[in-house]
């Protein structure tokens, strides 16, 4: 069974050691006291070896073209190709920010629709495009809430998250100076006692995600709401997870005041190996003028970026937005339509539960049945066969999977955290399942030194962090 | 699909909508959108849309501003369309991840050598936020009790605005330099005058927001030195195949943009922030970075290290909220870099040099323009004055399907009349003389 994947794995050439030399610069324009005297040690390398060279880095990789990847909390679903052509069209490469915007109306008008569609999907009033990625948005949101208070005259320091919230969240906060109060689940919800004891005078907004990370939904939506206006405080909405509820519920009709999406996890946009992503920000009318500038706007059938909102916080980033990741989400929203996100969140939904209800008497399944697009198991029965959560994760990498997000989120012990996405068939999730039934049967010893069948053996991450050589240059240097 | 039933029929359900009753009726929401369509119809649609741009392939354009039209070659685009790349995400696990892993230690040693800084991460969102992230950096390395950083007026304009959004909730008090109105530099004296005991750090952009390189290092280095401030340096990475790189002018951190290394303009997004600094002060960082290191067989491995940094961990204390990043984007840039070489890239940088010096001595014979209009040095743009109204320029130059640069009297109140135009190596000789016989036409 182990035999059934085997990932490339090519002899490490180092480009640096073999293609690069010591030089002096030639030939320096530049004035003597800038120019530059020792060239850099950027390898000399014939095109043909650097395409070699990242073609057998590429095939040492694994993406969701690659396999199943069930990365809880990322949405690793299905990038469809047309958007990916799409953005090799000159029109929409070699495009300049600066240039007249009588010369990008066919950008302007995609990003005003864009931001028409995202409004409408998520029930806010209106939406910016400007954030690079999730916690860039909710960074942006969180000035929101800063400016908002700060116009009011009102001073609030507080933060309140529950215990089970994406590290993004309580970072987010922190970083604009807020106190962050956490308050922990009851039954893996938020535990309405404890919120209203935490909501007050002193409360700026709360943040959450619903479903949350334990992929429950929250169902006293409409209660967390209330108290949290009720104290005076503003609700932020982490879009990571709505997936799981296009056409079923939106932040807005949960009285969410500002959210964000992610749409390289929701509409498709490719991940890239980390970034580019997409953070666009929606808000309820009220807010609406506090929304970074600029945004697209339409007047006599013209697009133009709009930098006149009254109340704005200004720029977040440079120029409008990653226009190419949000240039396929465009495109994947149109080939969809209300019907087709509607089915992707019901599939992903589906496809969530069947696994769920597999593999609960498998591992434990903390907080009890309905899940929405993602389940969290706990492997801490595993420690009475002396192994660990982390153990399993590289084990079903043998067997040709990713491994689901693992020790998150913190308030299970030793969680796997699964989201198989909608663009799985049964097939694939049974598959899945049996491996992981397979892996507990094993020898234990060959799941704790696993994985074997990668480019690499397990990796020593611990000696990467007490001596870390980060490029070229520390190594050389160390020695 | 036929195995919907299947599934249906083990959760012991008629209906998906079984799955979603803890969802109540008081917060249902129906999408209205318009009806899906099929790809052919989709594509359709959008390249409509998209022939309403005039691409600058179609036009003679010296823009610049932070975003340049480098070429990019074929090979990048081949290697970025790899999808075991793209469609991989964060390589949280290493062993299955090398390719990425070892790609992006590549992408972190080639901006090493670039800057000649120890460290850099896989990559910020842009240089715009990679300075406000630095300048928060400072805080954390720098004299706990000074509060002042110093940003010159001469920032790319779009970037102060940004790093001011980044200074909420710290302590930090941005303070302004003016720039020397000749040189285009940054004011020696007035740097001088406001550099003490209460500055937590100051920041040197070169090429500055008019293209003029900076060219006071050893001040630099003395202030640094005597005032024990942090020094953040902001770069264009393509000119530090020319330039001295910045740890020689005393950088502790170095932040930049990649764009012009392998990604094309894209209306400014995505680029990719670049973020270096010295060995000692990497796990004061933001960001991912790659470390290298071993597998349990004792051979090189790849992994991202010093986690604990990072929001996911350290949640609330986090160096950073940034989480996703523009790692392809850095890839990109790796990619291009070793297209190019060492070799390659000093030729361009060179070429982009002797371009843009012949442009300006060719405007500046024109009578009533003055190019460049600060005597500083330069890399591949400068600033231009010339004899009348931007828009009588922008509406004759439209004719000859020209745009000839950005006007910089929007950013910088005082420079009317004042164009910032840059040469790239898609820009060709016939584009010159195109715009120095516009520039001609216009003359008063």
């Amino acid at each position: 069974m182990s035999q059934i994947y085997r990932q490339a794995r090519y002899p490490v050439h180092d480009i640096f050691q073999e293609h690069s030399v010591e030089r002096e610069v030639t030939d320096n324009p530049l004035p003597d006291n800038i120019a530059r005297r020792e060239a850099p040690r950027i390898p000399d390398m014939p095109e043909y070896e650097v395409i070699r060279h990242f073609t057998r880095l590429s095939q040492m990789n694994y993406g969701v073209d690659s396999g199943f990847y069930p990365l809880g909390s990322c949405t690793m679903k299905f990038n469809p190709k047309y958007a990916e052509l799409l953005c090799r069209e000159t029109e929409a490469v070699d495009i300049h920010p600066y240039q007249p915007e009588d010369t990008v109306q066919g950008t302007l008008m995609i990003m005003y629709e864009l931001q028409q569609m995202l409004a409408e999907i998520s029930g806010m009033d209106s939406v910016s495009l400007q954030p690079a990625a999730g916690a860039h948005g909710e960074m942006t949101g969180l000035l929101i809430v800063n400016e908002f208070f700060r116009k009011k005259g009102e001073e609030r320091n507080e933060i309140i998250l529950p215990d089970t919230a994406h590290g993004t969240n309580p970072a987010s906060a922190g970083m604009l100076g807020y106190k962050t109060i956490e308050i922990p689940s009851r039954d893996g919800c938020v535990d309405m006692k404890a919120l209203e004891e935490a909501a007050g005078e002193n409360t700026a907004a709360f943040m959450l995600t619903n479903p949350n990370t334990l992929g429950i939904f929250e169902e006293n939506a409409l209660q967390v709401a209330e108290i949290i206006h009720d104290a005076g405080g503003l609700l932020y909405y982490d879009g990571a997870n709505l997936n799981a509820i296009m056409g079923k519920t939106s932040p807005g009709r949960m009285d969410y005041d500002i959210m964000h999406f992610n749409l390289h996890k929701t509409l498709s946009t490719p991940h890239g190996g980390g970034g580019p992503g997409s953070g666009p920000v929606g808000v309820s009318k009220e807010l609406s003028s506090y929304l970074p500038v600029p945004v697209v706007g339409r007047a006599k059938g013209r697009y133009y970026l709009d930098y006149s909102l009254e109340n704005t916080i200004g720029r977040i980033k440079g120029f409008y937005g990653n226009w190419l990741v949000l240039l396929r989400a465009y495109a994947y929203i149109l080939r969809e339509g209300s019907d087709g996100l509607t089915a992707v969140s019901e599939r992903a939904v589906l496809n969530s539960n069947y696994m769920r209800k597999r593999l609960e008497n498998v591992l434990e399944l903390p907080y009890g049945q309905l899940r929405k697009h993602e389940f969290v198991l706990s492997g801490s029965g595993l420690k009475k066969k002396g192994l660990r959560t982390l153990d399993i994760a590289k084990r079903l990498l043998d067997y040709g999977y990713h491994a689901p997000t693992i020790y998150f989120p913190l308030i299970v012990e030793e969680a796997l955290m699964i989201e198989p996405t909608e663009t799985e068939r049964k097939e694939t999730l049974d598959g899945f399942v049996d491996a992981l039934l397979s892996i507990l049967d094993e020898d234990p010893e060959t799941v704790r030194t696993a994985p074997h069948n990668t480019a690499v053996k397990r990796v020593d991450d611990a000696q990467a962090s007490r001596d870390p050589v980060l490029s070229y240059r520390m190594r050389l240097n160390a020695k | 699909m036929k195995d919907e039933k299947e599934m249906l029929e083990y959760l012991g359900i008629d209906s998906v909508d079984e799955l979603f009753t803890d969802i109540p009726e008081a917060v249902r929401h129906d999408m209205d959108l318009p009806a899906g369509m099929s790809e052919l119809e989709v594509m359709g649609m959008v390249k409509d849309r998209l022939r309403k741009n005039k691409s600058l392939d179609r036009m003679v354009s010296f823009l610049g501003g932070g975003i340049y039209r480098q070429y990019v070659p074929a090979s990048v685009y081949e290697i970025l369309g790899r999808s075991e790349f793209y469609t991989s995400y964060t390589p949280y696990q290493a062993e299955i991840s090398q390719g990425m892993l070892r790609a992006l230690f590549e992408y972190q040693s080639l901006i090493c050598e670039l800057t000649g800084m120890d460290a850099a991460n896989t990559s910020m969102y842009d240089h715009h936020t990679a300075l406000g992230e630095a300048v928060r950096m400072a805080r954390r390395i720098g004299k706990r009790k000074a509060k002042k950083f110093l940003l010159p007026e001469n920032i790319h304009w779009d970037r102060l605005p940004v790093v001011r959004k980044y200074m909420i909730g710290s302590d930090i008090e941005i303070e302004l330099v003016p720039f020397d109105s000749e040189r285009g530099t940054i004011d020696p004296e007035e740097l001088k005058g406001k550099m003490g005991d209460d500055t937590l750090g100051f920041y040197i952009e070169s090429p500055n927001a008019f293209g003029v390189l900076e060219e006071d290092i050893k001040l630099f280095r003395d202030l640094r030195e005597e005032t024990g401030a942090v020094m953040i340096a902001g770069v264009n990475p393509f000119s530090l195949a020319l330039l001295k790189p910045p740890s020689e002018w005393g950088a502790d951190i170095v932040v930049g943009d990649s764009q012009p290394l392998g990604i094309p303009p894209s209306f400014g997004g995505p680029t990719v922030g670049i973020f270096a600094c010295g060995k000692k002060h990497i796990r004061k960082m933001p960001g991912r970075m790659i470390g290298e290191t071993v597998d349990k067989d004792g051979d090189t491995a790849y992994c991202m290290t010093l986690q604990t940094r990072e929001q996911h961990i350290r949640r609330e204390r986090a160096t950073s909220n940034i989480c996703t990043n523009e790692a392809l984007s850095a890839l990109a840039s790796a990619v291009y870099m070793l297209l190019k070489g060492g070799r390659g890239l000093e030729e361009t940088a060179r070429i982009c040099y002797k371009k843009g010096h012949e442009l300006a001595k060719m405007i500046d014979g024109l009578d009533g323009y003055t190019a460049p209009r600060f005597t500083g040095e330069f890399f591949n743009e400068f600033a231009v004055d010339i004899p009348v109204e931007p828009a009588d320029l922008t509406a004759r130059a439209a004719t000859r399907n020209l745009v000839p640069g950005i006007y910089l009297d929007r950013y910088f109140p005082g420079l009317d009349r004042t164009m910032l135009t840059a040469v790239c190596d898609t820009n060709t000789e016939e584009d010159m003389k195109l715009l120095v016989e516009v520039l001609r036409g216009v003359s008063p």
